[in-house]
């Protein structure tokens, strides 16, 4: 295997957007986190075909710390974690050529975690900065301020990380009257290797569905949403970063080589509560209650909760709709058919051209991507 | 059976007013039933009709009744569809029998329907006993019904029963009433076979199977056969029977008996409600009066919604037909909504229950268009198109006048919703024929209409607007002509046949208006500006437009979230594949549903 994924489900609280499988902890249950981990490594292979930890033709390339939020783990958890994943997954060495990711609350990064991190091996690191707008932070229930984020990249730049990513969330409601251009100036300002720019999507069970169902917040608008995505893409480009995906910007071709992993269909495996696992033709994915988890390993059970193989039709869609969200784009030979007539007007409308016998997006195609995956697969009988 | 112990009639009654369980009942008294095998409604055998509580296929049921006088009669009753769709259905019942039991509710009194179906029982030379149902009801009023009652067929007081069916209580005096009431039979049984065929029920076994009225002479296996309608064709008797909830068979059926046949007939289509059956080799007698071919009343496109289902829906179609002769179809094709069927009905209920049971029973899914009349277009060159489907109206220059079909309606009511009943009228172009009183708080309307003003949603007005308390009944009366015009729906330019409606001038606009708005609100944004005109010609009468999809991804897609955003391209998918596409534009499903359901 060559891309692992690790996801650490603790939070101190839930920010309002948010829907992911996390458990909000005041105490970081640190020690069984790790046993829960290195048992799953132990259970590969043993109980789940499909999941062993890989021979060592495949080396691993690259780790990810996602969540969640990684870096409420004490630094000398995730060193125990990195050294035994290093032996199991026969990577000779961590520090230089394995892509090592730590998604990190700004908050979270003091000098001495810094130090510890990289010393363990983490070269690369997320941080959930969100905005620049105190008040926007505090409407998403962020624990952090502008303050920290300037801190938090100058201290991992000192402790030798200068690989950073900073996400940044647009389209917020008209309502917190956020400045998007001088959000963007800001995190320009910085310098960062890697921005990831997400659009404010609300999805159900989180705080922000239930402000908006109340009538406390405004529902999501579309036209800002593009408006403010185009804006970042002319902005990052003047600034010399380039989109390869989606949402997720780099200079200096820095990007993320984990996250190309999943969007070029490659096997990858993951670990920890609600991780998900793919060898490229099965995917499976673990019970997401932590304690659900923890219990099922603890016991010497199989913590995946479920799995698919994926037919052949399944496996296209994911191919093209994945590929659609890269800079490299779809290869034309790649489509079962001809292009459907209908992408004809996505050429004309300057959504998609084609480049080296590819179909890639341009960001207004970017914007309605769906549709065009929708066209692209199947659904030539209409009529 | 010596024809003086035979009593054939039916029950006559208004939606609701207990026709059913005084069935039940009669059939529970008589001992024709095993009580285990008794169940509320047992007359009704389909899904459809217990669920709705309405009778749409037709049931005779044969009773032996021990009667207080000491003889054993054969007591026939037989069952009359309860929908102003099926009039002519009912006529036909009602020409099989010599009685009917006219059925009012003690605390309803006489509706719309209760007058049709009675004068309908007249006219067949019926004797009437009134019965004032539901006694037991607080609500009753039987001293007040029975003056209504009295007034209507001028039935003295004591001729009236007063029963309750539910409870039982006074239908061993109706049992006695028919059998002392109600006239024998009084065929000849050495005449040439002459039958009265009421109804007609296909098996796939067996084929069709009539159901019958023997007038004279007498029917056995083995006999060659003929039908009034079509005299060439001869079959051979394999079966006859008495219906006793099932088919049971005997050696013969004589003259005043009602049973059924198996000849080895192929379809219902055959067997035609009103047509006479012969004796082969004695053919040339009298048909028995009033057959006439049914005319299909409300046409509506049927299609499948997924295009693969032509097939599926044609042979369903063919089936259903087999068991009810007036179902038509004939294939037609739209742009919007692919290859289908264009129906023709009784009426609306009629179609609904025929687009029920094609999904219900073949499951099928369908989209059906919007119900219409059939149009008489008079062309300048003198000749006359049948225009059943609005997009095929010729031209206008080419259109010297339009004919639409009109109704005679009788409208029953309280008194203090005249004013709401006329206001309605009036916005259905009614013409206005005069009203009297049925009773010093209700009355009796009487209009014309134009059908496609009743056909969608006429009756569920009427009964806002009363509270439930008008009823309506109407009956085809002739073709006028009308300020007709073709009124089209265009999205980016292109029209959408299937929503194409053939509408009175003064209507178009509104009608226009309304639908442009619903498209708007039902068809989803696309990646295109989508234009929705309502046109009359070139001229358009309304307009609304739907912006364009600014953005339509996903923000985040890691692993975790591949399978999650594949599983909703797929269902988006399957929902594309449900959506129609005209030109540029995808429209839903819903949109040609919701044009049905327009205010």
């Amino acid at each position: 295997m060559r891309h692992l994924y690790l996801h650490v489900p603790f939070c101190t609280r839930r920010c309002s957007y948010c829907d992911f499988s996390i458990a909000v902890r005041k105490r970081i249950p640190a020690r069984e986190y790790v046993d829960a981990v290195l048992r799953e490594v132990k259970l590969l292979g043993a109980t789940d075909p499909g999941r062993e930890p890989g021979d060592s033709e495949h080396g691993l390339q690259t780790i990810y710390f996602g969540g969640g939020t990684p870096s409420l783990l004490p630094p000398d958890a995730i060193a125990a974690l990195l050294t035994t994943l290093r032996d199991v997954f026969r990577a000779t060495s961590l520090r230089n050529d394995v892509e090592v990711t730590l998604e990190a609350n700004p908050e979270d990064v003091t000098p001495e975690a810094a130090t510890s991190w990289r010393r363990a091996g983490v070269n690369r690191v997320s941080l959930g900065a969100q905005s620049f707008d105190d008040r926007a932070l505090r409407w998403m229930h962020r624990s952090h301020d502008t303050a920290r984020i300037v801190t938090a990249v100058r201290t991992l730049r000192v402790a030798g990380i200068d690989n950073i990513s900073l996400d940044l969330i647009f389209a917020l409601p008209a309502g917190l009257e956020r400045d998007w251009g001088r959000d963007l100036k800001q995190a320009l300002a910085l310098r960062p290797a890697h921005l990831s720019l997400y659009g404010l999507t609300v999805e159900e069970r989180t705080p922000l569905a239930r402000w908006i169902s109340r009538g406390a917040a405004a529902a999501p608008d579309d036209d800002r949403y593009a408006e403010e995505y185009l804006r970042a893409h002319s902005r990052l480009a003047a600034g010399g970063y380039q989109f390869y995906e989606v949402s997720n910007a780099a200079r200096d071709n820095r990007r993320s080589g984990h996250n190309s992993a999943y969007w070029s269909g490659r096997a990858y495996s993951g670990l920890g509560p609600a991780a998900h696992s793919f060898d490229g033709k099965v995917r499976r994915w673990n019970l997401s209650a932590w304690e659900a988890y923890r219990r099922a390993v603890a016991a010497g059970r199989s913590p995946v909760a479920s799995q698919e193989t994926l037919t052949d039709e399944q496996l296209e869609l994911e191919r093209v709709y994945l590929a659609l969200r890269t800079d490299a784009g779809l290869p034309l030979a790649s489509l079962s058919g001809p292009l459907p007539s209908s992408t004809a007007r996505w050429l004309e409308q300057g959504w998609a051209h084609l480049r080296d016998e590819r179909l890639v997006c341009t960001p207004e195609g970017w914007l309605r991507l769906d549709a065009l995956v929708r066209d692209l697969t199947g659904c030539r009988t209409t009529g | 059976m010596r024809q003086d112990h035979i009593r054939n009639f039916c029950i006559v009654a208004h939606i609701d007013h207990g026709k059913s369980t005084l069935a039940d009942r009669l059939i529970e008294l008589t001992g024709t039933l095993d009580k285990r095998l008794m169940r509320e409604q047992v007359l009704d055998t389909m899904d459809l009709e217990r669920e709705r509580g309405i009778t749409i296929k037709l049931n005779a049921v044969r009773m032996n009744y021990h009667s207080r006088d000491g003889g054993i009669y054969e007591l026939n009753l037989i069952d009359t569809p309860g929908h102003v769709d099926f009039t002519y259905e009912v006529s036909r019942s009602l020409q099989a029998c010599e009685g009917a039991i006219l059925v009012v509710d003690a605390s309803q009194g006489i509706q719309a329907q209760t007058i049709s179906n009675l004068f309908l029982a007249l006219d067949a030379g019926l004797e009437i006993i009134p019965v004032l149902n539901k006694i037991d009801l607080p609500g009753a009023e039987p001293d007040r019904r029975a003056l209504e009652i009295h007034e209507l067929i001028g039935a003295k007081p004591e001729e009236i029963l007063r029963i309750s069916a539910k409870e039982g209580t006074n239908v061993p005096e109706l049992l006695e009433a028919v059998v002392r009431r109600i006239p024998a039979p009084r065929g000849t049984a050495e005449a040439p076979l002459r039958a009265l065929i009421f109804d007609s029920y296909y098996d796939r076994y067996r084929g069709a199977i009539p159901s019958i009225r023997v007038a004279d002479g007498t029917i056995r296996p083995g006999m060659k056969i003929a039908f009034g309608a079509h005299r060439e064709d001869l079959y051979e008797v394999d079966e006859v029977g008495y219906l006793q909830l099932g088919h049971k068979p005997t050696e013969q059926l004589e003259a005043g008996e009602v049973g059924y046949f198996v000849a080895n007939v192929r379809g219902v289509r055959e067997t035609r409600p009103g047509d006479t059956v012969l004796d082969a080799e004695h053919a040339d007698v009298a048909l028995l009066p009033g057959y006439r071919d049914i005319k299909s009343m409300v046409f509506a496109g049927l299609y499948p919604t997924e295009p693969n289902q032509f097939e599926e829906l044609r042979d369903a179609l063919a089936k259903l037909q087999l068991n009810d002769a007036s179902l038509h179809y004939e294939p037609e094709s739209s742009v919007a909504l692919g290859f289908g069927f264009r129906c023709g009905f009784l009426g609306l209920l009629h179609m609904e229950i025929v687009r029920e049971r094609l999904e219900r029973e073949f499951n099928l899914d369908l989209i059906s268009t919007v119900p219409n009349v059939e149009y008489h277009v008079h062309k300048t060159d003198g000749t006359m198109d049948l225009v059943e489907n609005p997009s095929l109206l010729p031209h206008g220059s080419a259109v010297d006048r339009i004919e639409e079909p009109y109704v005679k309606a009788r409208i029953v009511a309280p008194a203090e919703y005249i004013g709401a009943i006329m206001k309605l009228g009036q916005e259905r172009r009614g013409v206005y024929g005069g009203m009297h009183y049925v009773d010093p708080t209700r009355v009796d309307f009487t209009w014309e209409f134009p059908l496609a003003e009743i056909i969608l949603d006429f009756y569920d007005k009427l009964k806002t607007i009363s509270r439930g308390y008008a009823s309506l009944d109407y009956e085809f009366l002739e073709y006028r002509p009308s300020d007709l015009v073709k009124l089209d729906m265009l999205l980016n330019g292109d029209a959408v046949d299937a929503f194409s409606v053939i509408i009175h001038r003064d209507k178009a606009y509104e009608w226009g208006k309304k639908i442009a708005e619903k498209l708007r609100e039902l068809i989803p944004r696309q990646l295109f500006e989508v234009v929705i005109q309502a046109a009359i010609g070139t001229k358009v009468i309304a307009r609304e437009t739907i912006r364009p999809l600014r953005k339509n991804v996903t923000a985040k897609c890691y692993g975790g979230d591949v399978t999650r955003k594949r599983k909703l391209l797929e269902k988006q998918k399957e929902g594309k594949k449900r959506m129609k596409q005209v030109g540029t534009v995808e429209i839903p499903q819903e949109a040609f549903l919701a044009v049905l359901q327009v205010d």
